[in-house]
Order: structure tokens, then sequence, then C-alpha cells
């Protein structure tokens, strides 16, 4: 089969990534300027990080309800935790592990437990929504370290260093994906948890670990939106949810799990950045540009579904 | 055929290509009512693409479909009156037979279900078919016998013309498989057309009339199966003169390698059992008899009492303990719990060892030598795939067969425990793998075969047992192999049973 073919069928999002962007390179001259593209790039770092931790669980059959609360929850800690003592590096190790916990209390329960992961991380969503509430007394974390305040603004190798940290985010995941037995094991129970039982492989072991991976990552993305936004904001995950699955989903992953990659979720991000970027920058009114997002999101599953969701030789 | 009619149904030149690959080409032929046609050939064939052009699950890429003379654009199985029993069982086995049987078509005014007529017409269709099921019953707690019963009676609901039966008797025992036999000398006299697709030849000359061979897609014979020999069809299908099929056996030893003690649970009770080095050791017995929970309560998969023993040693009924000590179990449902359906074949053989199967510098990472294995796997298998990318689900119900025993045998198991390895697998296939088997157990490999397939024990075994309702209640040595009498222990209802023979 011809090559562009293949390449399509591997990433069926890549039409529409680039239609997206010549259209709005046409409609805007500034929309393909080096300022721009670096703000969409720095804008969307969480939700990168986010989106490569749902990408996980759902090539695992799995889903994690709970990511966008553990972002708001481990910035919040985190940022208690730096205005308490002036440590970045502290900051950091907390974020992580306050998402740790959580990602583990969802894996105990679903993996060992076998309780359905939508309820379960539901409800997780709703407790570390309210840790990062009750915590934070509702208000942004006042006390930033100035270099943290810096941060959102450092450049390394000529891009933004929050961008640089979650382009290295996907390049590991990527591998562990596709390198590694553990990332192996996963779309095996993702595509069929019984035959990967019958074959010798410790499902509850890869459930945990699935979601394990997928708080750490929302610690992470917790601890990145502090240098974006320069304060630890308690409400700051609560609309990333649909957009985080958004991303997958638009990407071509699959909710039955076995099917799609971490690759296919970059362009499903972008898919989703350059919309909102673009519309924004041609001026499009707000609540137009609900409207015309989502006839675009119709335009764009349908393409998806058209070239296949699978993987011919 | 001039003592025919004109024919229901007309094939003509049907073809069938996946992404430029000719899979069916030019199948020509004619349905006749009141007859069964049977369609053979090899696993790959082309045979259940062509049941789906002519039930109109598949687009033909070329060709004509002719249903009275005339010509259809695109077969409407209901409106065709043309209907299938697919390979695989397609039933919801949460619902109630009712439900499964009239889900296409559930009866009742505009928005209500008219569940009394919908399980009166279930019990009608079953009814006909001579075998008692309650219509109520859920799908789930039947037995595979009586599910295929489901399934044809469902197929029956809208097959006033043809019905197409793929591979119908790959799980059924002889008992059942002669009620389904008798079954379809009714829906012949009742005037149906049938499509008969099987790989055992005593099934063909039992049922059919006539005869399509395929090889490669390409038909090259057809005729009545009056007038031509078992031999010769067989070697029309697989295109070359076949040698005898005979396996020579070599004595097993007296060193146990698997011992079971007193293995129970809620399906069977106090099974005793050992296998020898280089012994191959069958168990027959009825569906719903236990035989795979036994199997799958050795290998770890299911919970039971009792005490299994490897080489003397008492291993814990874990699937990674049981594996590690060399011990593996190759699933009879290859849908439900073998194969990861929507993974390249690569990944699918990989599986069960994905560490002993690639070449690595570091744990847990990298792929290097993985491709290779899986050609390697592939042509000693004989498995025929457009290409190790494609997922599994494009291969032929035979190849995914091939498939599963090729990702067990990639282990190096000391101990196999196959069930039904020869599901749904073509005659010189099959003869292969019963090779590949007693090779196994003459290095001295103990073997565990579970299966359906009578003569296949007689033919592969040292040493069979028989259950019943989840109790062994006969050993017979290939010396004594009897199938009558194998047959009636199986299936005698009186209780206790002989001791070993
Ligand atoms: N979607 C697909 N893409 C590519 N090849 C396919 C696809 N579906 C089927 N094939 C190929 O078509 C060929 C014929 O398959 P088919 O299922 O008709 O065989 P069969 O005669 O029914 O064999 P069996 O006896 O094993 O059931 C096989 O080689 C199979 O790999
Ligand atoms: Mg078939």
């Amino acid at each position: 089969m011809p090559r562009i073919l293949t390449l399509l069928k591997t990433y069926p999002a890549l039409v529409i990534v680039v239609a997206l962007a010549i259209g709005f390179s046409v409609l805007s001259p500034h929309f393909a300027s080096s300022g721009n593209i670096e703000a969409m790039l720095g804008a969307n770092a969480v939700v990168m990080i986010a989106a490569v931790g749902m990408t996980v669980v759902f090539l695992a059959g799995g889903i994690d309800l709970s990511i966008s609360t553990v972002i708001s929850a481990s910035a919040v800690i985190s940022g208690l935790a730096m205005a308490a003592t002036g440590s970045v590096a502290l900051g950091a190790a907390v974020a992580v592990a306050v998402g740790l916990g959580f990602g583990a209390l969802n894996g105990v329960l679903i993996g060992f437990f076998q309780l359905t992961p939508f309820i379960t991380t539901m409800a997780t969503q709703l407790i570390a929504r309210g840790v990062a509430f009750v915590m934070s007394a509702g208000i942004a974390v006042k006390g930033t370290p100035f270099w943290m305040l810096d941060f959102g603004f450092v450049q390394w190798f000529g891009i933004p260093a929050v961008t640089v940290i979650s382009l290295m985010i996907v390049g590991l995941a990527g591998v562990a994906m596709t390198q590694t037995t553990w990332g192996r094991q996963v779309m095996l129970v993702g595509s069929n948890v019984d035959a990967a039982r019958f074959s010798g492989i410790h499902v509850p072991w890869v459930t945990f670990s699935v979601y394990l991976f997928s708080g750490a990552l929302g610690g992470i993305a917790g601890f990145i939106s502090i240098a974006n936004l320069g304060n630890a904001i308690p409400g700051v995950g609560d609309t990333l949810l649909l957009i985080i699955i958004g991303a997958v989903v638009l990407g071509g992953t699959g909710m039955a799990g076995g099917e799609g990659s971490i690759g296919r979720t970059v362009l499903g991000v972008a898919i989703l950045a350059i919309l909102t970027n673009g519309l924004n920058l041609i001026g499009i009114p707000f609540y137009d540009q609900l409207i015309i997002q989502g006839v675009l999101i119709f335009i764009g599953t349908w393409m998806a579904t058209r070239f296949g969701n699978r993987r011919d030789a | 055929m001039s003592v025919h009619s004109n024919p229901v149904v007309s094939v003509r030149g049907l073809s069938k290509s996946f992404v430029g690959k000719t899979v069916v080409s030019g199948v020509t032929f004619d349905l006749f009512a009141g007859e069964a046609l049977a369609l053979v050939g090899e696993n790959g064939a082309g045979k259940s693409t062509t049941k789906n052009m002519l039930c109109g699950l598949l687009t033909p890429t070329t060709g004509t479909i002719l249903v009275n003379g005339q010509t259809v654009p695109k077969v409407i199985g209901a409106e065709h009156g043309i209907s299938a029993v697919h390979q695989e069982l397609s039933l919801f086995g949460s619902l109630s037979v009712a439900e499964n049987i009239c889900i296409s078509d559930l009866p009742g005014a505009k928005m209500r279900v008219d569940w009394a007529a919908a399980e009166r017409i279930a019990q009608e269709q079953i009814a006909f078919l001579g075998i008692e099921i309650d219509a109520r019953a859920l799908v789930e707690t039947l037995g595979a016998g009586k599910q295929q019963i489901v399934e044809i009676a469902k197929a029956l609901l809208h097959a006033s013309k043809v019905l197409i039966l793929d591979e119908p008797t790959t799980s059924l025992t002889a008992v059942e498989r002669e009620k389904l036999f008798v079954i379809i000398d009714k829906l012949k006299a009742r005037g149906l057309a049938i499509v008969f697709i099987s790989h055992f030849m005593e099934e063909i000359y039992r049922v059919c009339d006539s005869f399509v061979a395929l090889r490669d897609g390409c038909q090259v014979g057809q005729g009545r199966l009056a007038e031509v020999s078992q031999r010769s069809l067989e070697e029309m299908m697989v295109g070359r003169t076949l040698e005898d099929a005979r396996v020579n056996l070599a004595a097993p030893s007296q060193t146990p390698a698997l011992e079971v003690r007193g293995l129970s649970s809620s399906d069977f009770k106090d099974i005793n059992l050992t296998v020898h080095r280089g012994e191959i050791l069958g168990i027959a017995g009825l569906m719903g008899a236990g035989r795979t929970e036994i199997a799958e309560a050795i290998f770890g998969l299911r919970a039971a009492v009792g005490e299994v023993r490897i080489d003397g040693k008492a291993v814990p009924r874990d699937v990674s303990a049981m594996m590690a000590s060399g011990l593996c179990y190759v699933t009879e449902d290859r849908r439900k719990n073998g194969l990861f359906l929507n993974r390249p074949v690569r990944e699918n053989l990989s599986a069960a060892h994905i560490a002993g199967f690639v070449q690595r510098k570091l744990r847990g990472f990298g792929f290097r030598g993985e491709k290779a294995r899986a050609h390697d796997l592939v042509s000693d298998m004989n498995i025929s795939v457009p290409h190790i990318e494609n997922n599994v689900s494009d291969l032929s119900g035979g190849n995914q067969q091939k498939v599963m025993l090729g990702r067990w045998l990639a282990t190096n198991p000391e101990i196999l425990i196959f069930d039904e390895p020869t599901k749904g697998v073509d005659i010189g296939a099959k003869f292969d793998i019963h090779e590949k088997i007693a090779a196994l157990a003459a290095t001295g490999k103990a073997i565990i075969i579970v299966s359906s397939d009578l003569p296949e024990l007689l033919h592969i075994t040292h040493r069979m047992l028989v259950m019943r309702k989840g109790r062994i209640v006969g050993e017979f040595l290939r010396s004594d192999f009897d199938s009558v009498k194998i047959i009636s222990l199986a299936a005698s209802s009186n209780e206790g049973g002989q001791d070993a023979a």
C-alpha cells in the first residue's frame, strides 16, 4: 500500500491537523508566527501531559475521570509546600507524590478489587476536587516562589520549557508503550482482558500500574499549571476533563481498549489547540466559536472513521 | 442436471478483494430447493468469505447473485430469505433464548414488544428442530451444543430459501452432531436449500448432495458428491496427492510429569490423573462434562481445591507459577479468551512469553527479533496470513487456531494441555498438528488433549480418560480403544460408572 495511506491509517487525525493549520494560516497572518505557535504550545502543555495519561488508561480499556481534579489537588498541595518552604524541588516532588497517591487509590480499587473504572474514578474526582478546595480555602495559593513564576517564561532550545517537558513526557510515554513489555501488556489487556489472563499476564498489576501512571502525569500537569498561571488554582482542572478526553478520542484512540497510540493523542491535542487559537485569532466571538468547534469535531471524527482506525500493512 | 427445477439462488463469477489481495475469484454455482451444497477447501480458501457475500455481509468486488433468476444488486438476508449460521457464534449470553432468536425482528405493535409472542415464535422454532430448550432460559446457561441449536433457530427465522451453515459442528460431540444432521434433513425436506461448510469429510457425505471445491479463492471443482470419492475430493482441495495419515507414537516413559490429586470444584469432583513424560493423554466426554473446567483449574484460571504436582513438586495453582514450571494451556474458545482480535498477528504470537520471544539487552525493553520470530512461526505452523502486521481478526478461522497453537509452542513448554487443538483446521493442517504433537511427545513432553472429536483422540493418544458430569468414569489404554464403549460410557446416565478398564 502507498506510504501516505499507511500514514493516514496510523494517524487518521493528521488530515484534520494539516487542513486546520493551512486554513488558519490563510485566514490570519499571525497564526503561523513563531510567537503564536509558542503561545499555543505553552498553553496546552497541561492538557498534553494529562492526555498522555488518559491515553494509556484508554489503551488498557479503562477511563480516568479523576485526572482533571488530581491536577488541581496536586497543584494546590504543591503550591502550599512551596509557599511554606520556598523550595521548588520539594514542590515538584509533592505534586508527583499527590498524583501517585490518587493514582494508587484508583489502581488498587480497579485493579485488585475490580471496581468499575467509571464509578471509581468519578468518586476519586470528587475527593480530589474537595481536597483542592478545602486545602486552599477555595482561592489561589499565594506565595509561589519567584523561580517558579519565571519558569513559565523560560525557554530551552528556543521553545518554552514547559513545552519541552511535555514533549519529553510524550516521548518517554511513546517509548514505554511501543518498546517495553509493560506497554505491550497494557495493549493486550485493553484488547482482550480474558485472553491476557489466559496468556499469563498479571492483569491486576497492569491495571494498577496504568492508573498509577496517569495519576503521576496528573501530578506533573498540576505542577506545570502553577508555572503557567503563576499560582496554584484549586479549580484549574475543573474544565479540563472533556478537553482531555476529547483530544484522546479525536486523535483516534478508542475507548474500548487496545486501539490507538500516544502519537495519535498528540494530533488530537493539536486539533483542539489549533481550533481554539485560530478562531480567537480571526476574531470569532466565544459562543460562536463553540458552535464552529462542535461542527468541526463532527467532521473530524467522520474523517477519522472514514480513514479507518485499523493499522493494515 | 436436468432433473432439477430452477435454482433458487445462483452465483455467477463472484470475486472479493481486500486491499488489493483477491481472496475469492470467479466462484459460480447454483442452489436448489431441498438440496445441500458442500463448500469445501483448506483454511483460508475463501469459504467464509463466499458465505458472507451470499448472505449480504460483504459486497462482492465483482460478480452477480441471482435470486429466483433475478439479479439482485445487493443481498439483503431478511428480504431474500438467505440466512447464515456463522463460524463464530454471535449470541448474546445475557439475553434469553427468545430474545436472541427474535432479536432482528421483535414482534409487537409500534413501540411495544410483544414478549409473549416472541417466546411463542422462539418455542415454535425450537420445537420444529426437535430439541428441548426453554425459550426463557438465558443463553449463557446453555451448553455449546444447545447454543448452536439456538443459533440455527435464529437463522431459520429468516431463511425462507437458503440456510448457510459455516462449520456448525466444531464444538459438538458425535451425539450432538447426529442430532444436527437429522435437523438438516428435515430442513431439506421442508424445501430449503442448504450450504454446508465443514472440514469433516464424513459429515459432508452424510449431509450434502453436491459440492464446490475452492483452493486459494479459485473454484477448482464442482459436481455431485455421489460421483466423487472422498480421496479425490480431498486431493482437489489441497491440489496434490495425499499420503495416508498415520502418526507414529513413540512409547511413553514411566516418569510422571503432571500429577493431579483430589481436584474438586463446583463443576467437577475428586479428579485424579497423571501424565507421564512422552505420553499423550486424551480426555473424552460430552459437552458440559467438565473437561475444560478441569484444564482451566489445573492451569490456575479457576477456583478449585486439590493438589497439582509437576515433576513431583507441588506447584501453587496460579498461571505464572504454572507457566514457570513449564505448563501451558491452549484454550478451546479462541475468540473469547485466546486471541487479541484488534492486535496484529505478530503480537498475538509473542503474547504468552514476550521476553523469551525477542532478543534483549535490557530487561523489559525492546522488541528486536520479534518480526523475524513471528515470520518463522508463521511458516513453521503454515499459517496463511496476508501479512504479520494484519490484525488477527483478518485471518480465516483455521488460521486463527494455528496462531493460538503457535503462541504456546513458542514458549517451549514441557507439559501441554490442548483444549480442542484442531477446532476449525483443515485436514492437511490437522495432520500436521497431529504430527507436531506426536513429535513433541517423542522428545519427552507430556501432553493432555481434550477433544470432542473422538476419531482424533483415538488417532493420537496413548491413553484416554472418559468424563461424565464432572467425574472421571473410565480409562482406556490405546490397545483397548473402543469407540462404541467410550461413547456409551460418556453418555450413559447410570451414576457411579466403571473403574479403570
Ligand atoms: N479483512 C481482510 N483483510 C485481508 N484479508 C482478509 C480479510 N478477511 C479475510 N481475509 C483473507 O481471506 C482469505 C479467505 O478467508 P476465509 O475466512 O474466507 O477462509 P475460509 O475458507 O473460511 O477458511 P477456514 O476454513 O479457516 O475458516 C484468508 O486468507 C484471509 O486471510
Ligand atoms: Mg471460515
